[in-house]
């Protein structure tokens, strides 16, 4: 089976820094990839680039088959990929749902007539898409689901982070990047987010994530292949226990000589 | 020929007006990340305000013209401090947070309420003002070309005042504090300076530097209007961005060039003067089209 | 109910405010207005009702009013504004497309319709008005697309100050005299003539009424609509909306175009009732005035804008003493308000798309 997602040579720099620097990697379909790395190592700029919000400076991505390099961020959505930010980027004066219809964008018509003219069919895809949501958010967090019409910017850290998550999950995409959902949570409370996860994973069936994390129990529990960054390089990959015993990732974490 | 060379004077006068205001536009942007909408409207309040020296003086019998020419820039330097100190200090600062947008409707806002003031109070306000001729107006036969004398020390002085800005910024411990926080404020606190000191001390600054467009403005067509900050205010926006906003150098570069443009612009188009504002106002459009970031290119800081 | 008492309590309020000549007495209802006010915003008063019962009262108001050429006259000023803010807001209140060239763009409606007037049925000279707006909207789609916030502002002022300053040199525009207008006539109806014995304004205000209305009626239902959500999305983060698929240049387009539509039309009703238009009538400080509306009523809030377009076109009529301050004056109650009250009188409220 080939891989879902295989980048060639993937360089991104910025002026004289290069953020990523000849990057290999390939994920399989279904499966959960950690992504580690220090500070500053290109873990977030790889997003970035994946997603078209910077575009590569030297490279190749391919994505079920198609080369997508060169992709704008809404080609890159609407072919199935869907992220969430390092830091929390809803739109918290507008309410949950409508977060999350944000996410849905793809599914959703958006012409002037059908949205001016017919509004008892947008009533009823509104309806539709409201029970949709709820059943999503009731995987993660059952009373969150009952408070979809209250506004983002009133609820907890914690519960951010699940709307962001459904918000990148709405859309059914075939690649989810989880870009440190821990930051700001405890680590009990990551622990159960990824398991939420996992769980609409299974349900799902074909979605593959590739996670960006700090918190090393959270990436020895839930991945099944590691790649570690250093300075824009890969520097190792493999199982987490394998990779946590390599010389150079334990030097690149450490500093030690 | 002599038509050129009164062209190049005409573009090169227009040239420093713009950029004394640019530069300040992009020492507020430096320190602060925000556009302070109302710094063309503070260059009019410097005018008026060295009008009203003016006024003040001759009624007192002070008829010399170095007396009553320290006394207008005196007094133009003083209003535009106490205005930009005044925005910096209630507008701007306390709103530092708030959405960029925010920032830029108090501004506006606020050039309003100066522009608005100068109407309504000066003296007949809402006329345009005769302002009166300070320098010498003698000059040097060149061939045909008649140069000034006026317009060179007016020349001289802008360019020994960004001269002298640019020192300041570079050479001095309070420059360096600017820089300091222009290149990052979290830091710059952590290593004691003290940042609301510092955007007071750059407001006032870039808004010495507006008094003197605004009196240079006045002297170089014996006139000035309550709405002139308007046109100055935009188009020294215009070429701080098209120099880089936030880059001493581009704000200087742009205000020549928008000058430049502008020049020829009206040397090339028929009906060039009627259209003089139409032109000016459609380059700025035109150029915000083309080169948004402009020239140089803004430091874009947004983290994803 | 509660709705329907608002109203007329409203209604009534608006009648002896209009009728009201001494400026002692109209001090003292503004004062009353003004502690209804915040005794309502203390007492957390909520109010919903259909928007009918707002377009009734205004239309009660006028019938009250028939014989006073003067209020009805600002009751159709009122209108109108509230019909060009209203496209104001659906680009800076929705989309986050600034715009200071408001009153341009009104004023590229009403010069429309006063070259098209002796031409062509009025009903589509206004169409016409909106039309144009529109299109000289799109020459500042470029700049107003490829740069953010500021720049956007930058430019859009800078057309503001050409386009007043191209009306007063262009000769065939009428330079500074302007233009005058013909007579509107809309099939049977002939708008200079008296309504029986009242007013002939009675018309106008009948149209900037249906204006109001199908102004509102769209941009309440692109709020409420998918459109709303993805507007607000891009007005909100540019970059998750772009990372969620969302085409920024394309919502922005169509909030602006729509916006300008909106405001155009507003412009050449406003050209048609006045009946002559000057380079005077569209000045940059009249797009801060529109802005200012949007401000202080509460930026995306339908409701609030009309409120402020009242406040702000009401108040400088009845209170002479403030007619020749009243830029300064909206200018630095604008200020206030960014300072201490941001989301407006009337704040947005949060959208329930299901209910």
């Amino acid at each position: 089976m080939t891989a879902l997602l295989s980048c060639r040579a993937l360089t991104r720099r910025f002026g004289g820094l290069v953020a990523l620097d000849r990057l290999d990697l390939e994920v399989e379909r279904g499966t959960v990839l950690g992504l580690i790395g220090p500070n500053g190592s290109g873990k977030t700029t790889f997003f970035n680039v994946l997603t078209g919000i910077f575009p590569a400076s030297g490279g190749e991505i391919g994505f079920d088959g198609a080369a997508i390099t060169d992709l704008a961020p809404q080609q890159v959505y609407r072919i199935g990929i869907a992220r969430t930010f390092q830091r929390s980027r809803l739109c918290l004066p507008l309410s949950i749902f409508d977060n999350l219809m944000v996410g849905n964008h793809r599914h959703l018509r958006h012409d002037l007539w059908f949205n001016l003219v017919r509004r008892k069919a947008l009533r009823r895809q509104i309806g539709e898409q409201f029970a949709a949501a709820r059943e999503l958010l009731r995987i993660f967090d059952p009373p969150l689901a009952e408070r979809m019409l209250e506004p983002a910017g009133r609820i907890p850290m914690i519960d951010r982070r699940r709307v962001e998550v459904c918000r990148a999950l709405i859309s059914r995409p075939k690649l989810l990047l989880l870009d440190e959902p821990s930051a700001g949570m405890t680590h009990d409370e990551t622990l159960r987010l990824m398991d939420d996860i996992l769980k609409v994973q299974q349900q799902i069936g074909s979605l593959t994530i590739i996670l960006i994390e700090h918190e090393m129990s959270v990436i020895e529990r839930i991945t099944s292949r590691c790649v570690v960054l250093n300075y824009g390089k890969k520097i190792a990959e493999g199982a987490y226990a394998q990779v946590a015993q390599d010389a150079q990732v334990k030097q690149a974490y450490l500093g030690l000589e | 020929m002599a038509l050129l060379g009164q062209y190049a004077m005409n573009g090169a006068m227009l040239g420093m007006m713009y950029a004394l205001v640019a530069v300040g536009f992009t020492l507020f942007f430096g320190v602060l990340d925000v556009i302070q909408f109302s710094h063309g409207d503070v260059v009019a309040a410097g005018a008026f305000a060295g009008l009203l020296a003016y006024a003040a003086l001759s009624f007192f019998g002070v008829h010399a013209p170095g007396v009553l020419l320290l006394a207008v820039i005196l007094a133009a330097a003083l209003a535009t401090i106490v205005v930009g100190v005044l925005v910096a200090r209630f507008l701007v600062l306390p709103i530092k947070g708030a959405p960029q947008l925010n920032v830029l409707l108090v501004t506006l806002m606020m050039g309003t309420v100066v522009r608005e003031c100068i109407r309504l109070f000066f003296p007949n306000g809402s006329q345009p003002q005769r302002f009166p001729a300070l320098l010498p107006s003698s000059g040097w036969n060149l061939g045909a070309f008649y140069l000034r004398f006026d317009n060179v020390i007016l020349l001289t002085c802008g360019g020994l005042l960004i001269a002298a800005t640019h020192l300041l910024i570079t050479r001095t411990r309070l420059g360096l504090a600017i820089r300091a926080v222009a290149q990052d404020e979290e830091t710059a606190r952590t290593m004691g300076i003290d940042f609301k000191r510092v955007v007071l001390v750059t407001f006032a600054l870039g808004s010495v530097l507006a008094a003197f467009a605004g009196v240079m403005d006045g002297l170089y067509y014996n006139e000035v209007f309550f709405g002139m900050g308007l046109l100055l205010g935009v188009i020294g926006f215009a070429a701080a961005i098209l120099g880089g906003l936030g880059n001493l150098y581009g704000a200087i570069v742009g205000g020549f060039l928008f000058a430049a443009l502008q020049t020829v612009g009206a040397v090339a188009l028929p009906f060039a003067s009627a259209y003089k504002d139409v032109f000016a106002f459609g380059v700025v459009i035109v150029l915000m089209a083309v080169r948004p970031t402009g020239l140089i290119g803004e430091r874009v800081s947004e983290r994803v | 109910m509660k709705a329907a008492a608002v109203a007329a309590v409203a209604t009534a309020f608006a009648w002896l405010l209009l009728r009201a000549e001494s400026q002692t007495s109209i001090s003292l209802l503004l004062l009353l207005a003004v502690a209804a006010g915040v005794a309502a915003a203390r007492l957390r008063f909520r109010l919903s009702g259909p928007s009918v019962l707002a377009f009734a009262a205004v239309a009660v108001l006028a019938l009250l009013l028939r014989e006073d050429d003067f209020s009805l006259l600002l009751l159709t000023r009122i209108l109108i504004v509230v019909v060009a803010c209203l496209g104001l807001n659906v680009q800076f209140g929705y989309a986050g497309v600034v715009n200071f060239a408001g009153a341009s763009f009104f004023g590229v409606g009403g010069y429309t319709a006063a070259i098209l007037a002796p031409r062509l049925p009025h009903l589509l000279v206004l169409l016409l008005g909106g039309a144009a707006a529109a299109l000289v909207g799109s020459i500042l789609i470029l700049p107003v697309l490829r740069t953010r916030g500021h720049y956007a502002a930058l430019v859009t002022i800078a057309f503001a100050l050409l386009f007043r300053t191209f009306l007063e040199v262009n000769d065939t525009l009428g330079g500074p005299q302007g233009l005058k207008l013909p007579e509107l006539v809309i099939g049977p109806f002939h708008f200079n003539d008296p309504v029986f014995d009242a007013s002939f304004y009675l018309r106008y205000v009948a149209l900037g009424l249906v204006l109001a209305a199908l102004a509102l009626g769209v941009v309440q239902r692109l709020e409420r609509s998918w459109i709303g959500v993805a507007l607000d999305a891009v007005r909100l983060d540019e970059i998750a909306a772009a990372s969620f698929g969302l085409s920024i240049a394309r919502w922005k387009i169509a909030a602006f175009t729509i916006g300008n539509f909106i405001t155009g039309v507003a412009g050449a009703l406003s050209a048609f009732m006045i009946g002559f238009i000057a380079p005077n009538n569209y000045a940059f400080s009249e797009s801060l005035i529109l802005v200012s509306i949007l401000l202080l009523g509460g930026i995306g809030n339908p409701w609030g804008l009309a409120l402020a377009s009242a406040i702000v076109i009401v108040l400088p009529e009845k209170l002479q003493t403030i007619q020749e301050y009243r830029f300064l004056i909206f200018a630095a109650v604008v200020i206030l308000i960014l300072l201490f009250r941001p989301a407006g009188l009337l704040p947005r409220p949060l959208r329930r798309l299901k209910t």
